[in-house]
């Protein structure tokens, strides 16, 4: 009896300090608009910075696919008083290194560097949110290197992204949801300065904004900064989000395509989601992990070990463009399936539906949950490690959700589901006529590789 | 207990940021650097257990999570000469099941503490790591140590992993860069057993449970490991813990892993042509020699990679993407491994521009022989070497995983320190002296992977042959 009274105890100990980590964390808003985040820690003489703008591949306009992504480039191309080359100098010869990523509903940029370099970085920050060096040169110079890129991410890679780039435009009917994010090479060719411009007017104004700053700062200081070179960038009128609510799917949707470069076939399953809200889109993702995630998934065990029809599974929501926050419009959760190649497509969809079919009818085990949400706990940890990415992942959540602090109430929140909850939305959201299914099989070898460059 | 010894007191590090002189004139208005704060390089405990077990041990406050390795002596250098790559067979199956564990049970235990089980194979150790929920610590001790101890490689897992391995081949093999890679490395290396990086689809398919067992007795044991934890746990507990889980773990074979022979790298200046019907860009790789990590130039060479391709500031990246806009992708770095290091430049670029590409590699390349390190560049490679370390480290799995290669190239956790501390020391003439030894063009050597047309059209006037890779 003793024995058992003491385990309870320590048990309780051990959930209560579970959900206590919570590293010191304050938001100020200026009177611009722009939010300011801090979360001061001092592990390390290292700061990260991000600043997200609430703006990314959805709005960007008809006829100009890829846009967003292009426009990222160009923010690292210089200001009237800061030439294209000075932020990468300042910041790599203070220590660390920046970035720029741009997703469906923000775009972010970030810094990691010693916390000598904090004052320099904030001034480039807003720098480039006062003007930018508009030149024709550059944007030429960026739509090549973009046009690269795109290449080697998606043109001349087997599979070429159709699990991220074809699947949702295949599953939606609204330009902003189902176009090519990363551009067709006709848009990116059309664009010009103006349209750099126009954009970034619109959108990069203090008042879409969020600076986030994480490392070896105090909160006052930072807030200090921000206020004297930030504080004076006036506010822009930012336009109004259109709706990007989709009309309900009617059917499935299926379709095939020949792989020129990829030797072995491949799926890619996407089924819309509901509408983002608090609780549901986490219940969303408790169901996505427990379907995808490691060598212990549902999908895993039976495609890869029970019934041996998939070579590798992956996928979940909003997989692979952020984790299962990082959205605030339609989204799917996706399957990416690689199946050996003396298999039919359905053969693996046979196998497939009744993993779905089984988890809709009777739901996770209260261990399999158990372990899934410890998993998912435990990842989420490690995207709040380390500055850098900590002060991206409350940037995303205080543009998002309209709150940084979502961050730390994840694992809490995490809690909360339950199996019925799983079970039910499998059962709602994980139906047929509410996905789009894309079967990529290897052209045959006879066909004529078309090798000449889109452009050159 | 055999030895106990504490590396104490951070290492401290003193780096000044002198303000980047000309090149670009910044801006009159920027703020100058703040006071530099000494790096805080990880304070790390070392012990040895009865069995030769190594252990480090870095407990830190904070963040809640425990990152686990296991780094043993034997990869892919190490193996049979009729089974080349047999080490990534090894590593996929080691995970797969234990004498009381089955495969499911061991990917559903480690993921109920919060972890996923990996295990890689790299040219000179397999790294098993993990990283678990602080709270669980207590629980993954055991389990790791059981995998590590008591793999038994089901005959039926054998075969599924063989399955996927081969599959993972044929993926790969699709993958541009993945053909490049490995025809360098075959290019670099000759016969030496570092030109191998992945198995055959022959020797994925003659490799037995038998073949697995006998090689899991030669390199899993405890007098050829170590294991790194870093995080957030009790120093002393975790070692009371730790003994219990590891102290069982014998060495099953007598035979061990021999050391691997230094490789003479002297790669024939020509073109290595990988054909790749349907590419819309060539995927080039340059190889030139280098020094290992252990090598008295080593960190004069991380400081020349570093001003020549090594960061987004570097001639090349400035040269061919920022004002060429020929690639997305280029990059150079200082490949080491215990017994050899080469320098590899890669970039990605459409067919037409394939032949201006290279020709611009080989000036960067000539370049660094010839026209030292302006005060600038060296100011900037070097804080951003020593700063991007620093940032490295700051995560469990990042440190972790460096002090697991640091144990495997011979090399102690001090070493953190003090190539951070050459390398704020090295000087121009330093870097000039490394690139004259390694990078010339003319010691060089090109592999291309593409439309066999455009690679021949493109790279004739080179006057190199070009020639299939091996």
């Amino acid at each position: 009896m003793a024995s058992r009274l003491f385990l309870i105890v320590l048990l309780l100990a051990s959930l209560a300090s579970a959900q206590q980590w919570h590293p010191p964390t304050q938001t100020k808003k200026l009177s611009n608009g722009l939010v300011v985040v801090v979360s001061e820690d001092h592990s390390a003489p290292t700061i990260g910075i991000c600043v997200t703008y609430g703006i990314g591949f959805r709005l960007e306009p008809e006829g100009r696919t890829g846009f967003a992504h292009l426009f990222e480039h160009m923010m690292f191309e210089g200001t009237p008083v800061s030439p294209k080359g000075v932020f990468d100098q300042v910041a790599e010869s203070g220590g660390g290194f920046i970035n720029g990523d741009t997703r469906y509903d923000y775009t972010e940029y970030i810094e990691s560097a010693s916390s000598a370099a904090l004052d320099p970085l904030l001034w480039l920050e807003a720098d480039r949110m006062k003007t930018l060096d508009f030149s024709e040169k550059n944007l030429e110079n960026q739509r090549n290197v973009v046009e690269e890129e795109v290449r080697v991410n998606v043109m001349n890679q087997p599979y070429g992204l159709f699990y991220a780039i074809d699947l949702p435009g295949k599953a939606w009917d609204t330009y902003p949801n189902a176009h090519n994010f990363y551009g067709d090479f006709k848009d990116l060719d059309a664009a010009n300065i103006k349209d750099v411009q126009t954009f970034y007017e619109q959108y990069y104004a203090p008042n879409n904004a969020v600076l986030a700053v994480v490392g070896d700062v105090k909160p006052e200081e930072v807030f200090e900064k921000a206020e004297k070179y930030f504080g004076a960038l006036p506010q822009r009128k930012v336009p109004p989000k259109p709706d990007l609510i989709e009309r309900p799917q009617a059917s499935e949707r299926r379709s095939t395509q020949e792989d020129k470069l990829a030797t072995l076939p491949a799926l890619g399953i996407g089924y819309r989601m509901p509408p983002k809200t608090p609780h549901e889109s986490v219940v969303a993702a408790v169901t996505g992990e427990l379907l995808h995630n490691g060598e212990a998934s549902r999908l895993y065990q039976a495609l890869v070990k029970e019934k041996q029809v998939a070579a590798e599974v992956s996928g979940g929501v909003n997989w692979p463009l952020g984790t299962f926050l990082e959205y605030s419009g339609p989204t799917l959760m996706t399957s990416f399936i690689i199946y050996p190649a003396n298999l039919k497509g359905n053969d693996v969809m046979t196998a497939y539906d009744s993993v779905i079919e089984s988890l809709a009818k009777i739901g996770p085990k209260a261990e399999e949950l158990d372990r899934v949400r410890s998993k998912m706990r435990s990842d989420w940890y490690d995207q709040l490690e380390i500055p850098v990415s900590r002060a991206s992942a409350l940037g995303h959540a205080a543009l998002l959700d309209g709150d940084p602090m979502r961050v730390y109430s994840v694992p809490d929140e995490l809690n909360k589901v339950t199996a019925d909850e799983v079970r039910a939305f499998a059962a709602k959201y994980l139906v047929k006529n509410n996905r789009t299914i894309i079967d990529r099989v290897p052209a045959a070898k006879s066909s004529t590789p078309d090798s000449k460059d889109g452009k050159q | 207990m055999k030895t106990l010894r504490a590396l104490t007191a951070s290492y401290l590090l003193l780096v000044s940021i002198a303000h980047a002189q000309k090149e670009h004139s910044l801006p009159k208005d920027l703020p100058p650097y703040g006071p530099v704060a000494p790096l805080k390089t990880p304070t790390v405990k070392t012990l040895q257990l009865d069995n030769g077990l190594t252990v480090w041990l870095v407990a830190r406050e904070g963040f809640p999570k425990v990152a686990l390795t296991v780094a043993v002596r034997g990869g892919l250098a190490a193996d049979p000469k009729d089974r080349p790559g047999l080490a990534e067979v090894l590593a996929k199956t080691l995970t797969q099941g234990t004498k009381t564990r089955t495969a499911r049970q061991v990917a559903e235990q480690f993921q109920f503490v919060g972890g996923d089980l990996s295990a890689r194979a790299g040219q000179d150790a397999i790294f098993v790591s993990t990283s678990v929920l602080a709270e669980k610590f207590n629980q993954v001790l055991p389990l790791l140590a059981d995998v590590v101890t008591n793999a038994n490689f089901p005959d039926a897992e054998v075969k599924i992993a063989k399955s996927n391995v081969a599959n993972s081949l044929r993926s790969r093999e699709s993958q541009p860069g993945f053909l490049a890679n490995r025809a360098l490395a075959k290019v670099m290396f000759g016969d030496h057993p570092y030109s191998v990086i992945a198995p055959t689809q022959s020797s994925i398919e003659q490799t037995t449970p038998e073949d697995l067992r006998r090689e899991f007795a030669r390199r899993l044991q405890p007098k050829q490991a170590v294991l790194v934890v870093v995080g957030s746990f009790d120093a002393t507990k975790a070692e009371a813990s730790l003994r219990q889980a590891f102290q069982s773990w014998k060495a099953a074979g007598s035979e061990s892993v021999p050391e691997t022979p230094k490789p003479s790298i002297q790669p024939a200046r020509a073109v290595y042509l990988v054909p790749r019907a349907g590419s819309v860009q060539t995927t080039l790789r340059v190889g030139a020699a280098g020094p290992e990590r252990q090598a008295e130039d080593y960190e004069a060479s991380e400081v020349a990679n570093a001003i020549y391709g090594g960061m987004f500031g570097s001639r090349l990246v400035l040269n061919i993407r920022e004002d060429k806009g020929y690639t997305y992708s280029p990059f150079s770095a200082l490949r080491t491994y215990r017994e050899a290091g080469y320098f590899a430049t890669q970039a990605d670029v459409r067919n037409a521009v394939t032949g201006a590409t290279l020709n611009e590699i080989d000036y960067e390349l000539n370049r660094m022989c010839t026209t030292g390190p302006s005060d600038t560049e060296m100011t900037q490679a070097k804080r951003y070497l020593v700063g991007n370390e620093a940032i490295g480290l700051q995560s469990g799995g990042g440190l972790a995983g460096e002090l697991g290669r640091l144990w495997v190239d011979g090399l102690p956790p001090d070493n953190i320190a003090k190539e951070s501390e050459k390398i704020d020391k090295s000087i121009a003439a330093d870097v000039t002296a490394v690139a004259k030894k390694y990078l010339p063009a003319a010691r060089s050597t090109v592999i291309a992977v593409g439309e066999e047309k455009v690679v021949r059209e493109e790279l004739q006037p080179f006057g190199m042959d070009i020639k299939p890779a091996p």
